[in-house]
């Protein structure tokens, strides 16, 4: 039994990291229909500049952070303005390969600017323990993690229901040509929009940083995985996404615990492949209207 | 109209296919002796390909700096495999067909090496490993075998983990390996060794390369009744292994494979980095001898690395180090370039002083492995600092 | 097997066969040229050169496979290492643990990759855009990981060593060997590639492509195309990865890592998706380039991704993409003019014939009852016209009909016989063809293209002919070019249909329609922005389809039309069948006259004179616009001045509605200025226009749906402050009651009237200078109307500019002070309100 609960325990750990990351999916498909495909390099971003700000350079914790997510914010504005624009505006999908060569990109020059070896972020205070769950210990940022990605799903979903920005986003989202009647600037919605992609992405590298070890290449699963999760939630609703990201997570320790760890990837994988083939427009996603 | 339009496609198609392998074999001028070095330089194993470079460069260095071979300076020339098996593949017949290498080092991954390896016998060009501690490397079966070693065999490591875990009272090892071609690779040799020696194992579980949480894996060993880890993993990875044991606060003991001995492993895995115990070949920490010494004052000049816990991968160093050493005195021995007489060489090295011991005959046509088990030592942690285990 | 094209001229050939003849000979010895060359470079280049060479040609087989999903059949895959991967792993084992000859095992490989394609097929037809991306993805990590995880078959992560290399003729293959044996491949693939492109089934895959509902329209069978494509680009990933195992001698989990199919993607992306050669010059580039750059070690992937990107942005449509683009030379042969042939074609036993019955359809949409219990009979030989106001359910209907949707209730039968229910393609292939309200050609394919697939009716052959064999006869090529005379189609046949100015769209889809020899023709809206003469034209031609035996329905707002041609004629109103019958009863139908014109009771009392000075606040001056090809405004002009409400009539697809989104900035307009206050604001966004005072309430409400009823209220007051904006929603509900009751409801969940209501309260929240309503009252019950237009009438007494769109032409000139009427894009009378109502342009204009 315990092993079920300990499992869960790391199933939601993981999973939040997922539908954290996966949440920057959503904020641009949303506003534009297109997504990052190299997320997960954009988070490997967050993590590096983090340590470098914070360790390498010694600046204080709160500057390091602020600096990172400026970072971070700042690339997720090139990767609009170089990766996707340049496409998405001649109706063309090739933004997915420019997303992908510039995530390569990225990698490749934090590989020789960074360095090759992978660094452990330290984490004293956050790694102090917070309760314990059938044996195992959890620590502060373990439990952190999954109370931010829910607190921006929440924070998403209050802004999106109490804010004008937010809502205008959502009417960008329903109606795009009703939404530029309204004197909205949708151009300028979508900058924005990967703007907070990349924070998202950020927030989620600091997070894991200290859970993780840092290198040019820390991402490139997470930004699969949670492409998937991403997928999986229908990109339709922020809470759709992060409750997916928990099953994925959930199911992937799950499936360790119980088979071993031989199959988790096939069989996880494999899922993906069935729930969409049953639910095409994702879990929690809404089917489009059919027009003729 | 038509047909000639389309010939001049076809024509210009064609200009491009020439123009590139034109530029592909643009030779130098073939004055030093090329030295080959395929290894993973970019992605999640880059540092690997440092490592190798950092000890092939000091050696080529020291070499150059003693007048050559034969009268002619050593060039390194570098590729990245991406770790990927085909790339590997097609930067060695790069690297023998256009750069006409004298032989070609490898790098850390077993399957990139298993790839190369029949293209040097076919070519006759001296295969070096350094990294790849796969056992089919070496023991290939081929006829003339062409390719050598300065690492350690998984298989022999196998051996000396588990008698380790038994002579420290373990009496029902679990696994936990790395899921990769290395993992496997390691995961047959303790399985036939356990079986040998008669101990029976708790269970054998993987984990990711990135995975961030392995507790699932490990809780299934604690429930199977594991009295000790037998951990196959480089750094990173392994760290993370560390940090999921440390939270199930579980103190099993950790015996593990070399992966651990580079990157920082005690940054990474915080506090409990201690706790494990792991093969070395070669250690920069005690007191070094000449070598040991000259290395890392040439580590400290070229690449800042300051002490030997900078090292990033000490094995990695050291091997590539006494491998160049080893390969350029049976070039000198050879008085050619040609693969079959550096392999006869080989062959044929009586005693050299290197870093990591004393090689008396390291290779003979049986064995092409210059390390074996008396040269493993097992070591932990204190500290930043590696210090040997009794 | 030939595989000569045959230029055969027993048969007086159509022109285009023998020149296409000549073009596809040009490219098959294009392609043998380029081969040999390959091979010869080979034969002089050593090991490694040799070795990169049969890379190159590996990498394209796999790109010509890719090439059929994604450039034919439009189908993305993010995980053709999967089948890549299937195909090396069955030649490995194979012929490593049961000592096969690769020569055997090359097929085999082919098919287990086949196999798995037809099984991913599966969940990948259900999904589109970034979901099938995710499935492919996922199928790709499943076999990446099932290979190293099957260790008993496939060695796991270590892999199979040591491939044994085949022998050819007792000759032992080594990298030129097996380089020359991919290129001989490769070429022979390539050709088919060709072949299979222009064939039927490549015609039918680029159809579904280019328009899926269309392609089913024409008996396509969309999943039997697709899984097909999947099946056939699998194939070629399994025959390249055996050719893979043999050439590395090895194979393992790690040669075909997720990476690899973004790089499959971009050979096909890079080369140009749908031609011949892109594959080559993808795998070109994409092999060759990371060879060029090996000097740069451990730089390389940092090189390749920037050289990556310039690509994407220099040429985003695939190198041999553009430079075919370049080549395109306009061909311009006409179609032949055959009637006879088009009559013997279409001809129908009209003892037979009992043409389309409808008995009770009915479907609802999220509780909205679309289309309420509907019957009518079409006959055949005649034209049978349904007409209603914007709204009524009438596109519904031939939805229902023709498939697109599946009935709630109610049954169609063909000639007595029961049509399949909701099933597009068999409905297709029983007799019943239609067109669209905005044309759905494919656009990519020729003219004659268009009208070649829609013969076959979905009834391909087999593939093998496609492939060997002929596929378009001179028949079938004359048949073409008669039915695309016969419709009066006069452009050039070669053309894409793509580029087609708008009158020969709706002529060639017609056209198309008609060569799957149906017994029933339905049209939506055909005249839809066609001139008055070229509409009499249309006219004439319905006729002469109905003469011939054919059922012809359509869908029409031109009344001159629909009274002029029509045998029978069905009205619709809210879903329902009001009236049915002769031109001449329906047009005296009083029913008839209140849905059309908002005649009889309702009309609102003007309550009080214009307020406002007289500064124009909008002016349009002699503003031209078009939809791509069509024109729909010529030198429009009109003024508003302030606090007037101003009527702008005239029938459907006069142009209203875009005149509207012109002045919004949501469509360009092409020449002339638009000045508000004086300022031309022609050439602003439509944001910056917005923000400047011009409100659009747009035709259809356009409401939030997921918002609130305050919050899509906020929306139009963005520009205020935030105090300021919250004040305005007050005061907006206040002037709107029945909203406050409703303010936290979400918009969706209105009814048409509230949304309406809230559209325009969402308006005037911006504080407009002017707004601009378009068809306020469409789709909405008399009495909704009626208060809606109590509220405009306020609205107006209240001194607010309105620039009002009404189909209800007289209830709209009851309370406004000006009018314009306009007609196929110009005004044709403008005055006073009570000038116009009394005009006969305006009748003429609605009801001909």
């Amino acid at each position: 039994m315990d092993l079920f609960v300990s499992a869960l325990v790391t199933g939601v750990g993981l999973g939040s990291m997922y539908g954290l990351l996966a949440l920057g999916f959503y904020v641009t498909y949303a506003v534009s229909n297109t997504v990052n495909f190299a997320q997960g390099s954009t988070m490997m971003l967050g993590a590096v500049m983090g340590f470098t700000f914070g360790v390498t350079l010694g600046l204080p914790w709160i500057v390091a952070i602020l600096a990172a997510l400026a970072v971070c914010v700042a690339w997720g504005v090139i990767v609009e303005a170089i990766g996707v624009r340049p496409f998405a505006a001649r109706g063309s999908d090739l933004w997915l390969m420019a997303t992908v060569a510039l995530g390569l990109i990225l990698e490749n020059v934090v590989l020789f600017t960074f360095g090759k070896d992978p660094r452990g972020m330290p984490a004293s205070a956050l790694s102090a323990e917070a309760f314990s769950a059938g044996g195992l210990r959890v620590s502060v940022l373990q439990v952190t993690i999954p109370v931010v990605g829910l607190l921006i799903a929440v924070a998403l979903h209050l802004a999106t229901r109490y804010t004008r920005t937010g809502k205008s986003m959502l009417a960008i989202v329903q109606n795009p040509d009703a939404a530029r009647l309204m004197g909205i600037d949708v151009r300028k919605a979508i900058v924005g929009a990967y703007a907070v992609s990349g924070l998202f992405a950020g927030i989620a590298g600091l997070l894991i940083a200290p859970l993780f070890t840092v290198s040019s290449s820390m991402g490139t699963l997470f930004g699969i995985k949670a492409f998937a999760v991403a997928i999986l939630g229908g990109i339709g609703n922020p809470w759709g996404v992060m409750v997916a990201g928990l099953m994925y997570g959930s199911a992937e320790s799950l499936i360790t615990a119980a088979f071993g760890s031989t199959y988790t990837q096939i069989v996880t994988f494999g899922l993906v492949i069935v729930a969409l083939a049953l639910r095409p427009d994702g879990l929690f996603g809404r089917a489009g209207v059919k027009k003729v | 109209m038509v047909i000639a339009r389309k010939a001049r496609t076809a024509g210009r198609g064609a200009l491009a296919v020439a123009a590139g392998l034109l530029l592909a074999t643009s030779a130098l001028a073939a004055d030093p002796i090329k030295i080959g070095l395929v290894a993973a330089l970019s992605g999640p194993s880059a540092q690997s390909g440092e490592a190798i470079t950092q000890g092939l460069t000091i050696a080529i260095d020291e070499i150059n700096a003693q007048g050559g071979v034969l009268g002619r300076p050593l060039a390194l020339v570098k590729r990245d495999d991406e770790s990927s098996p085909p790339k590997g593949a097609t930067a060695a017949r790069e690297l023998i067909y256009d750069e006409k290498v004298a032989a070609i080092f490898g790098g850390l991954d077993t399957p990139v090496s298993l790839a190369i390896v029949p293209i040097a016998n076919k070519e006759h060009v001296p295969y070096m490993g350094v990294w790849a501690a796969g056992t089919p490397i070496t023991r290939n079966g081929a006829k003339e075998n062409y390719a050598f070693r300065v690492s350690a065999v998984d298989v022999m490591v196998d051996e000396a983990l588990l008698k380790y875990a038994q002579k420290h009272g373990a009496k029902k090892p679990g696994l936990i390996l790395i899921n990769n071609p290395w993992g496997e690779s390691n995961e047959k040799g303790l399985r036939e060794e356990a079986q040998k020696l008669g101990i029976t194992l708790a269970g054998v579980e993987k984990f990711e390369d990135r995975d961030v949480d392995v507790t699932p894996q490990l809780t299934r060993l604690k429930n199977a009744g594991a009295d000790a880890l037998i951990l196959v993993a480089n750094a990173a990875p392994g760290a993370q292994m560390m940090k999921s044991r440390e939270r199930m606060g579980w103190k099993v003991p950790v015996i593990s494979h070399w992966g651990v001995s580079g990157g920082r492993f005690p940054e990474l895995a915080g506090p409990t980095a201690g706790d494990v115990v792991f093969v070395q070949t070669y250690s920069f920490f005690g007191d070094q001898k000449p070598a040991g010494k000259k290395v890392l004052a040439e580590l400290a000049k070229k690449y800042s690395v300051k002490g030997p816990e900078g090292v990033i991968s000490p094995v990695g160093v050291a091997d590539a180090y006494d491998a160049m050493h080893l390969l350029a005195l049976a070039i000198k021995k050879a008085g050619s370039t040609k693969g079959d007489a550096i392999r006869t060489a080989l062959h044929q090295i009586d005693e050299y002083p290197g870093l990591i011991k004393t090689y008396h005959k390291p290779f003979s046509a049986q064995n092409q492995d210059a390390l074996g088990p008396d040269d493993y030592i097992f070591v932990r942690y204190e500290g930043t600092k590696i210090v040997p285990v009794h | 097997m030939k595989l000569s094209l045959p230029v055969d001229a027993r048969v007086a050939p159509a022109e285009s066969t023998p020149r296409a003849a000549r073009r596809a000979l040009a490219l098959y010895t294009a392609i043998a040229a380029l081969a040999a060359l390959a091979a010869l470079a080979s034969f002089f280049a050593n090991g490694y050169q040799q070795y990169v060479i049969a890379m190159v040609a590996i990498t394209a087989i796999v790109g010509v496979g890719l090439n059929v999903l994604l450039g034919l059949a439009g189908q993305l895959s993010l995980g053709h290492v999967g089948f890549y991967a299937i195909g090396a792993y069955t030649c490995a084992i194979l012929t490593t643990r049961f000592a096969w000859s690769f020569w055997a095992v090359l097929p085999l490989a082919g098919i287990a990759a086949a196999i798995a394609g037809a099984l991913l097929a599966v969940p990948a037809l259900r999904v589109r855009g970034p979901y099938l991306a995710m499935v492919t993805i996922a199928f790709g990590f499943v076999i990446e990981q099932s290979a190293a995880e099957m260790k008993g078959l496939t060695g796991g992560w270590n892999g199979i060593m040591n491939i044994p290399r085949p022998t050819f003729f007792g000759l032992q293959m080594d990298e030129f060997g097996i380089g020359v044996a991919a290129l001989a491949l490769l070429a022979l693939l390539l050709v088919l590639f060709a072949r299979l492109r222009d064939s039927a089934w490549g015609l039918a895959m680029r159809a579904t492509r280019d328009a899926e509902v269309a392609s089913q329209s024409i008996g396509i069978d969309l999943v039997a195309i697709r899984t097909l494509a999947f099946v056939i680009s699998a194939f070629l990933a399994g025959i390249a990865g055996a050719t893979f195992a043999i050439l590395t001698n090895f194979v393992s989990p790690e040669s075909f890592p997720f990476f690899q199919s973004i790089t499959f993607l971009l050979v096909v992306l890079i080369g140009g998706a749908g031609t011949v050669l892109g594959p080559v010059a993808g795998a070109i580039v994409v092999v060759l380039l990371p060879e060029i750059l090996s000097f740069l070690a451990e730089y390389r992937l940092l090189f390749f991704g920037a050289l990556l990107l310039l690509v994407l942005w220099l040429v985003p449509e695939g190198i041999v993409g553009a430079i075919e683009r370049r080549m395109r030379r306009r061909a311009a042969h006409d179609a032949r003019a055959d009637e006879p042939r088009v009559a013997a074609y279409l001809a129908n036993d009209a003892t037979r014939a009992r043409g389309l019955g409808v008995d009770g359809l009915a479907i609802a949409f999220g509780g909205t009852q679309a289309v309420k219990d509907v019957s009518l009979a079409a006959k055949a030989r005649e034209v049978t016209s349904i007409i209603g106001p914007n709204g009524a359910g009438k596109t519904t209907l031939l939805n229902l009909i023709g498939g697109f949707y599946r009935p709630d209730r109610g049954e169609v039968a063909l000639d007595d016989v029961a049509l399949p229910r909701g099933v597009t393609h068999r409905i297709a292939r029983a007799g019943v063809a239609r067109t669209f309200q905005t044309t759905q050609l494919f656009a990519r394919l020729t003219v004659l293209e268009n009208v070649l697939i829609a013969q076959r009716r979905g009834e391909l052959g087999g593939l093998h002919r496609a492939l060997f064999a002929r596929d378009h006869d001179d028949e079938s090529r004359a048949l073409a070019e008669a039915l695309l005379a016969f419709v009066g189609y006069r452009g050039s046949v070669d053309r894409p249909a793509g580029e087609l100015p708008h009158v020969d769209r709706r002529l060639v889809e017609i056209a198309r329609a008609l060569a799957t020899r149906p017994r029933v023709l339905m049209l939506d809206e055909p005249a839809a922005g066609l001139s008055e003469g070229d509409t009499n034209r249309l006219g004439e031609l319905l006729r002469r389809i109905a003469h011939l035996g054919l059922a012809v329905v359509i869908i029409e707002h031109d009344m001159n039309l629909v009274m002029g041609i029509s045998d029978h004629v069905v009205v619709l109103d809210a879903g329902r069948k009001i009236v049915a019958g002769v031109p001449r009863d329906v047009r005296a139908n009083a029913d008839v006259r209140a849905a059309y014109l908002g005649e009889g009771e309702l009309a609102i009392a003007r309550s009080g004179a214009r307020k406002g000075d007289d500064e124009t606040v909008l002016a349009i001056d002699a503003v031209g616009a078009a939809y791509g090809a069509l024109p729909v405004l010529a030198d429009i002009g009109l003024e508003v001045r302030r606090g007037e409400l101003v009527a702008l009539l005239g029938a459907n697809g006069a142009g209203k509605s875009t005149l509207m989104r012109a002045i919004a900035g949501l469509h360009r307009p092409l020449t002339g200025r638009v000045l508000l206050l004086g300022r031309d604001i022609g050439l602003l966004p439509a944001h910056r226009i917005a923000r400047r005072g011009v409100t659009l309430v747009p035709e259809g409400r356009q409401v939030f749906p997921e918002l609130s009823v305050a919050d899509n209220i906020m929306m139009g007051a963005l520009a205020l402050d935030a105090r300021e904006a919250a004040a305005e929603v007050e005061r907006v509900i206040a002037r709107f009651p029945m909203l406050g009751k409703l303010r936290e409801r979400r918009a969706g969940l209105l009814s048409g009237g509230e949304q309406q209501m809230l559209a325009i309260a969402r308006g005037l929240a911006a504080r407009p200078q002017i707004v601009l309503l378009d068809e306020p009252s469409l789709g909405l019950a008399p009495a909704i109307v009626e208060s809606l237009y109590r509220t405009l009438e306020e609205l107006r007494a209240e001194g607010t500019t309105i620039l009002l769109v009404d189909q209800m032409a007289r209830l709209a000139l009851s309370i406004a002070d000006r009018a314009y009427v306009i007609q196929s894009g110009r005004v044709v009378k403008h005055g006073s309100a009570a000038d116009v109502r009394n005009d006969a342009a305006l009748e003429k204009a609605y009801l001909g």
